[in-house]
């Protein structure tokens, strides 16, 4: 093997490695968003419900150095603020691009003033604690598949087992049936004695946990601190990888697999040290966002018919 | 079945009853708020009294007051214009950036020994204005080219396009405008091409009568002008639009166009007006708190002024009483964004009569429930 191709295959697995690694987050929160979709709600507040929960997860870890306790502490806070929010949707039946979207400022202002209230004007703390990788013997050592899947953190694992738990859920249970009829036919739901607010409550309180978890993850797993700025369009990305999946959990992680390379291949690149600006690569994840979505591949997305339409019985 | 909530005949909808319904919301912000204040040991009326009093009781804040609330007016005129057409367009702070930057770099072109050379202001005036409106314009009208003709969602596509724009931003002031010097920021733009002030004794300048003219003309668009009733029809209802001959995909790009120019003005008075040099991080979230003002003045392009002047005023007085009472100013996003939520909220006032009555037993007094769609 010469030295080109050395440095070429050590590319390629620590890029690789870091689209698995950075898809994780967005891929948990596209899957709880999956669920409010599907029951007929687009939650645009995930956004801020990540924030809080990074913001938690943070808290959490610093004062109590327990990663476990703070990735269910964020959860929690997430299924507990998008109880407003399923409240407006569903109940106040709001505009729900308005709610959600007002909700992140709302976020913003919350977690800021917290973090400011908690810690004060001190110096950033040192670190707290994460989740490290997991090395496994002999799975790890093997060349490309090695560091690509095994050399991960546990949230990694934990994600994908949800991936195919959500999968199951929409697709395999009585609870998914009715959360599909709702978000298609809501009338035809209610009459077939499915309680279609209920349902979306579920969906909205499902998303709210899994975005809960996703800040969790940018901070235990990926960035180790906690800045107001931490999100960055990672709820909205969530939301464009729903679409890009086809509201569907399994097409969904390879859509997120996608965004992960571009987010991935912009920290390689500058590693090895290109002539393209760096900015021009941060913002390619969102430009091929951008351009999965906008309708220039392939036919329209199939979107749940009743998507963004409060239920309002007669 | 007595209910608590019966549903109105006809929804409440006169002046009266949106402008009550919009001050209970806005006074129930400013009570839940003020607990924040007293779990923090601070007495709330103290802290409001900072939150206002430098904005609205004394000049030099006033003026500053007017300063934030340009930008907040036109990104809300913005806002307006789309979202009344139907376009739910969110790409604001993206609008704000490209607006500032190509203001900031028709300014450098003008200064000494550059392509222009020195430009009388009222030639630059109108120059400035057009370069930046075309430029937000045609990137906001790119999202709704996207919607109308592909289909594709511009409600992320336009949040997506903030983050394209911000990087833009950061790579022009990073690399070919850079001034040299250690921060991400252009040379101060020549003194010629700024914005006059308006207030002696104040730092307001021009751009708040730019969003007052600019209000009067989305009034008059919108309330009295044959394009703007089409593009009223359009958001309504696109079927029926498209049924009684409106050209349904022109009308949508062009109001993304409007709306882009407007945010890209917001840009452009933000850095002529008052920062005069393009930096890192200018826009701050103003493109998001535009809107919010929009839809507290419930997309009305007069209420949007007033609307403006109290935010812009409330984030001039958070930086006070962070400065005097040490209490973050994020505490602003709470409540302004609270006082929204609690609009929707209140909204339900509107379309249903609140009896409480219904706790205790009592009939409802009319029956006409369910049968008023």
């Amino acid at each position: 093997m010469t030295r080109s191709q050395l440095m070429n295959s050590a590319f390629f697995v620590t890029w690789l490695a870091a689209s698995v690694r950075l898809a994780g987050p967005v891929l948990l929160a596209a899957l709880g968003e999956t669920f409010a979709e599907r029951s007929g709600v687009l939650n645009v507040g995930i956004e801020g419900t990540i924030l809080l929960g990074a913001l938690t997860s943070f808290l959490v870890s610093l004062f109590t150095g327990m990663t476990w306790l703070a990735l269910f502490t964020a959860t929690g806070v997430g299924i507990l603020t998008s109880i407003f929010l399923a409240w407006m949707y569903v109940t106040v039946k709001a505009s729900q691009v308005v709610a959600g979207l007002v909700f992140n400022v709302l976020a913003l202002g919350i977690a800021s003033t917290v973090y400011r209230r908690t810690l004060g004007d001190s110096a950033i703390p040192e670190s707290i604690a994460m989740f490290h990788p997991i090395h496994i013997r002999f799975l790890s050592d093997l060349p490309l598949i090695g560091p690509v899947l095994f050399g991960q953190t546990v949230l990694v694992y934990l994600t994908l087992a949800l991936v195919m738990m959500a999968q199951f859920a929409l697709f395999r249970t009585h609870f998914g049936l009715s959360l599909r009829a709702s978000g298609e036919n809501p009338a035809a739901a209610d009459s077939a004695g499915i309680s279609v607010t209920r349902v979306r409550y579920a969906g909205v309180l499902i998303s709210g946990g899994a975005a809960g978890m996703a800040g969790a993850y940018i901070v235990l797993a990926q960035v180790g601190v906690f800045r107001e700025s931490i999100v960055s369009g990672q709820g909205f990305i969530a939301l464009a990888i729903v679409i890009f999946g086809r509201w569907n959990p399994v097409k969904a992680a390879g859509a997120a697999l996608v965004f992960g390379a571009c987010d991935a291949l912009q920290l390689s690149l500058q590693i090895v040290g290109t002539h393209i600006p760096s900015q021009f690569l941060l913002a390619l994840p969102y430009i091929v966002t951008i351009l999965a979505i906008s309708g220039l591949f392939g036919t329209k997305a199939v979107q749940p018919a009743a998507l963004m339409s409060p239920y309002i019985k007669d | 079945m007595a209910k608590l909530f019966e549903r109105r005949v006809t929804p409440a909808d006169s002046l009266l009853d949106v402008a009550a319904t919009t001050t209970l919301a806005f006074l129930l912000a400013l009570l839940i708020t003020s607990f924040l204040f007293i779990s923090d040991g601070n007495n709330p009326l103290q802290a409001y009294f900072a939150l206002f009093h430098e904005p609205f009781a004394t000049l030099r804040g006033f003026g500053n007051a007017l300063v934030r609330a340009s930008p907040l007016a036109l990104i809300g005129l913005g806002t307006i214009v789309s979202w009344r057409s139907g376009l739910a367009y969110l790409g604001f702070e993206g609008c704000f950036v490209i607006g500032a930057a190509a203001a900031s770099w028709l300014a450098l072109l003008t200064s000494p020994g550059q392509a222009l050379g020195p430009l009388p202001f009222f030639v630059f005036l109108p120059l400035v204005i057009l370069f930046s409106f075309a430029a937000g314009g045609a990137w906001a009208g790119a999202v709704g080219v996207i919607r109308a003709r592909l289909g594709g969602n511009e409600v992320l596509i336009s949040l997506m396009s903030n983050y394209v724009g911000i990087f833009f931003l950061q790579y022009l002031v990073s690399g070919p405008l850079r001034a040299p010097g250690s921060l991400p920021e252009t040379v101060q733009l020549p003194q010629r091409t700024w914005l006059p002030f308006i207030l002696p004794g104040t730092r307001a300048h021009a751009g708040v009568l730019l969003a007052l003219l600019a209000a009067a003309i989305v009034w008059v668009l919108l309330k009295k002008m044959p394009l703007g009733y089409e593009l009223i029809v359009t958001g309504f209802n696109p079927s029926a639009a498209r049924y009684a001959g409106i050209d349904v995909v022109g009308k949508l790009t062009l109001a993304a166009f409007f709306a882009g120019g407007l945010g890209a003005l917001a840009g452009m008075v933000e850095v002529l007006g008052s920062q005069h040099r393009l930096m890192d991080g200018i826009s701050g979230g103003v493109g998001f708190v535009g809107i919010i003002v929009a839809l507290l003045a419930r997309l009305n392009p007069i209420a949007v002024i007033p609307t403006a002047l109290l935010y812009g005023g409330m984030s001039v007085g958070a930086d006070a009483m962070q400065r005097r009472a040490n209490i973050p100013s994020s505490i602003t996003f709470i409540l302004q964004s609270l006082a929204v939520l609690l609009v929707l909220t209140t909204d339900v006032l509107r379309y249903y009569r609140f009896r409480p009555s219904a706790l205790w037993g009592d009939k409802p007094l009319t029956a006409g429930e369910g049968t008023n769609r």
